[in-house]
């Protein structure tokens, strides 16, 4: 099985605290993956060490079969990120962001001011195209971001909280726009909150807890090996040891 | 409303100890590069201490000799200061950031009723430091006075003291919250921002440029013919203007004050009333509009901006010679940057505006002498706006990825090399500072046209063999002591860091050397101008091959600190 992504003892440490702790990830090419943890898990320290924002203390990767350490500007021109803080300059325009990115991913420029044009289009930020980014709400940077991390037809997206922030339309589109990236052969990598969307769009998940990664497979596979789970929120829950913790009751409420 | 009043106190302390006690600093050079940010604010925090004790002291001998001094020198000295206070309490929310005291929006969510807000909001002046040193003499004062057994100047001085107090902290909330109103809209705002940093400069450099080169003598005859010509009642229209400004001055607050604790510490505690209800009057007026202003902020908090446009450019090809696409893209994102931010707008426009006020003042003595300028003409006119214009640029060349904020992680996620990124970010930032340069060098060459024409031309690759030179020692520093910036904001809050600063003026001023003192050595000693042109066009070409070789060796220190970069917000 060709893997997008792969890590084999992948920890990074600040100080004392371990906030990835050794994970061995394998992503199957060609899938939706979703990447689950609660807050503090260690999700977007992973994602920041796959990405090359972070150096792995120790541990080694993979993506698309190449070392992001030895080559990362090889890695960056077949990988597309939406980050936690979106990235985007404030005083470019939307329009000024996509030729930004083009510009430095080598797209051919007539092919780049199309996408984006057809990208503006499909995040609904057709007449915001000459908006500074810094007038954009938080939607729209999202949606902005999202489109950037598009426009240089990645083969890996790191998509970290997308939906987050976005409205039900343009998030419906964007599902759709994600669902066939993927049947055309792309691999996504996501991490979101809202584990219904992850449940519909993810056909593998991981779950990682304290920095520690505690399963990952086919959604099918996981939920059926754990007794008495009928939802990916039950399977998480039971994952992350959520089903351990005294209820808390705030009679003053 | 003393529990709200003291939960507001408590939070703007926590914020000021939590702001020096920051931590999650990721290695030693971040801690050094924090702890020398703290330095001057640890330093202006323990030298406030000793001030305001010395200033009380001061206020207690002043009150103690006031009754019946002919020149009280120790109160005039602190009725100068308390004018200066009340200039900064206008001044002062300009200059320092004062968002959060105002913050609307979070305060309308509180159950507070408003006048209790708009106290609460109002007394945060007295942490102000230009009212901390300006509360100590005010109770000095009436304390030297009671020791002296002035009683009723005591009781009068503390009264002045306690209104001026009051007006000084309605006068401050008014300003704070008028600029809030101003600033609301972001683009109104960052105009006010770029008046002022344009202003400010202009008002410094004025009374150097006004002041007046006679001799003694000469000063002394003036001053007698001025005295002669208004005992004949002959006043030209500046002294009128003069003398009605002196009046005025009368009327300020600090003013009513001390007139009032004199005629009451002379004895006549009835002249006192006058000064005393003027104050009154002054105090409830700046209460009065500070609330009226502080109640439209509640009543439409958010911001009421504009959505900003640019010319759609996406169609035009990104190309700059000799540069490749990704690094031509940096670049031009750093131009748009400067473009688009009152502080970059400002390293564009102050260069030009200190050259014009040079320019000016050459005009009018062309013919005379200008040594005390020491800019003997156009060419030396050209090479001094060229040289204002490559210390303007250090705020953004020494900062140079922190200013992106969030845009640095989009070019860090991109496909582009460390020694791209920063050969675009040294080409970008070297397009800002030779815009207004080349501007400088047109004009006065327009106006002048002295000199030969080898050494005008020579300014051109002078000035790229400077900025050449010193780029990469700025790449480096910007790497090493990144800065996180509002380039919203003026002054501290856009600067780049402290060590990054002083290294980096130091590393221009070096750069700057050669390029001198080949046109000095071939213009002044073998008196071959073209010469002087020829090698410094070849020096040009050497820094432009060794930044080149340079920017390979400050990559490795950008890829060592490419993760604290990541961070910076």
């Amino acid at each position: 099985m060709e893997l997008a992504v792969e890590t084999h003892g992948l920890t990074r440490t600040f100080g004392s605290l371990r906030a990835v702790d050794g994970i061995d990830l394998a992503v199957p090419a060609g899938s939706f993956f979703g990447f689950l943890g609660p807050n503090g898990a260690g999700k977007s320290t992973t994602i920041k060490c796959l990405t090359g924002l972070l150096r792995p203390s120790s541990g080694s990767m993979r993506i698309l079969g190449l070392d992001p350490l030895a080559d990362p500007v090889a890695v960056k021109r077949r990988i597309g990120v939406v980050p936690e803080d979106l990235a985007l300059f404030d005083r470019l325009t939307a329009l000024e962001t996509l030729t930004f990115v083009a510009d430095v991913h080598g797209v051919e420029e007539s092919v780049a001011r199309e996408r984006a044009l057809d990208l503006l289009d499909l995040m609904d930020l057709k007449a915001a195209g000459t908006t500074l980014v810094t007038d954009f709400s938080h939607g729209m940077r999202k949606k902005l971001s999202l489109a950037a991390a598009l426009l240089p037809a990645p083969r890996l997206l790191f998509l970290d909280e997308p939906f987050e922030g976005i409205d039900a339309v343009a998030s419906r589109q964007i599902k759709d726009l994600l669902h066939s990236f993927v049947e055309r052969g792309g691999t996504i990598f996501l991490t979101s909150h809202i584990l219904e969307i992850v449940e519909r769009l993810s056909t593998q998940i991981g779950v990682i807890a304290n920095g520690r990664l505690v399963a990952q497979g086919p959604i099918e596979e996981l939920r059926t090996g754990a007794a008495g789970v009928s939802s990916l929120e039950e399977l998480f829950i039971k994952l992350v040891g959520g089903d351990t913790r005294a209820p808390v009751a705030l009679d003053w409420i | 409303m003393l529990r709200t009043l003291r939960a507001f106190a408590w939070m703007r302390w926590r914020v000021l100890m939590n702001s020096i006690e920051r931590t999650g600093t990721r290695d030693t050079l971040e801690r050094l590069s924090l702890a020398v940010e703290q330095i001057g604010p640890l330093i202006a925090l323990g030298l406030l201490l000793p001030s305001a004790a010395i200033l009380a002291a001061l206020g207690g001998y002043a009150g103690y000799v006031l009754p019946g001094a002919e020149r009280p020198l120790a109160f005039n000295a602190l009725r100068i200061l308390l004018g200066v206070a009340t200039a900064f309490c206008i001044v002062g929310p300009i200059l320092l950031p004062t968002m959060e005291r105002t913050s609307a929006v979070r305060l309308l969510l509180l159950p507070i009723p408003p006048r209790v807000l708009y106290v609460a909001q109002a007394s945060g002046a007295l942490s102000d430091p230009w009212l901390l040193l300006a509360l100590p003499p005010l109770l000095g004062i009436p304390i030297g006075l009671a020791l002296h057994g002035a009683f009723a100047g005591a009781v009068v001085g503390i009264l002045a003291g306690l209104l001026l107090a009051s007006t000084l902290v309605g006068l401050s909330a008014l300003a704070a919250f008028v600029l809030h109103l101003v600033v609301r809209d972001r683009r109104r705002g960052e105009l006010v921002t770029l008046l002022v940093v344009i202003v400010l400069p202009m008002i410094g450099l004025l009374p150097s440029l006004l002041a007046t080169s006679k001799t003694r003598a000469e000063r002394r005859t003036e001053r007698v013919a001025r005295a002669e010509r208004l005992a004949r009642g002959q006043e030209t229209p500046l002294e009128r203007a003069a003398r009605l400004g002196a009046r005025a001055y009368m009327l300020l607050p600090s003013e009513l004050a001390a007139s009032a604790t004199r005629s009451a510490a002379n004895g006549s505690a009835a002249a006192a009333v006058v000064p005393l209800t003027g104050l009154t009057v002054t105090a409830l007026a700046f209460h009065g509009l500070a609330f009226a202003v502080f109640g439209r902020l509640l009543a439409a908090p958010g911001s009421v901006s504009r959505r900003q446009t640019a010319a759609d450019t996406s169609s035009r090809r990104t190309w700059i010679p000799g540069l490749s696409r990704a690094e031509a893209a940096v670049a031009y994102a750093q131009v748009r940057l400067a473009l688009r931010t009152p502080r970059g707008r400002s390293i564009l426009l102050s260069p030009l505006i200190v050259f014009a006020m040079f320019t000016a003042l050459a005009v009018q003595q062309r013919h005379g002498d200008l040594d005390r300028l020491s800019l003997n003409g156009g060419l030396m006119l050209a090479a001094f706006g060229a040289a204002i214009c490559l210390l303007s640029i250090l705020p953004f060349a020494l900062n140079q990825f922190a200013v992106d904020r969030a845009g640095l992680t989009l070019t860090l996620l991109s496909p582009i090399s460390d020694r791209d990124l920063l050969i675009g970010k040294a080409v970008g930032n070297g397009l800002i500072a030779a815009l207004p340069a080349l501007a400088c060098c047109v004009l006065a060459f327009a106006i002048f046209h002295d000199g030969p024409l080898a050494l005008w031309l020579n300014l051109v690759p002078a000035f790229i063999a400077t900025y050449t030179a010193a780029a990469p020692a700025a790449a480096a520093l910007s790497a090493t002591f990144p800065r996180s910036v509002n380039l919203n904001s003026i002054g501290r809050g856009s600067n780049a860091h402290g060590l990054a600063t002083f290294a980096g003026m130091l590393a221009m001023l070096v750069a700057g050397i050669p390029a001198a003192a080949l046109t000095f050595a071939f213009t002044r000693i073998v008196r071959a101008p073209i010469l002087a042109l020829v090698f410094v066009c070849g020096w040009c070409l050497l820094t432009l091959v060794g930044s080149r070789m340079l920017f390979g060796a400050v990559a490795r220190i950008f890829e060592r600190r490419r993760e604290n970069l990541a961070m910076i917000k």
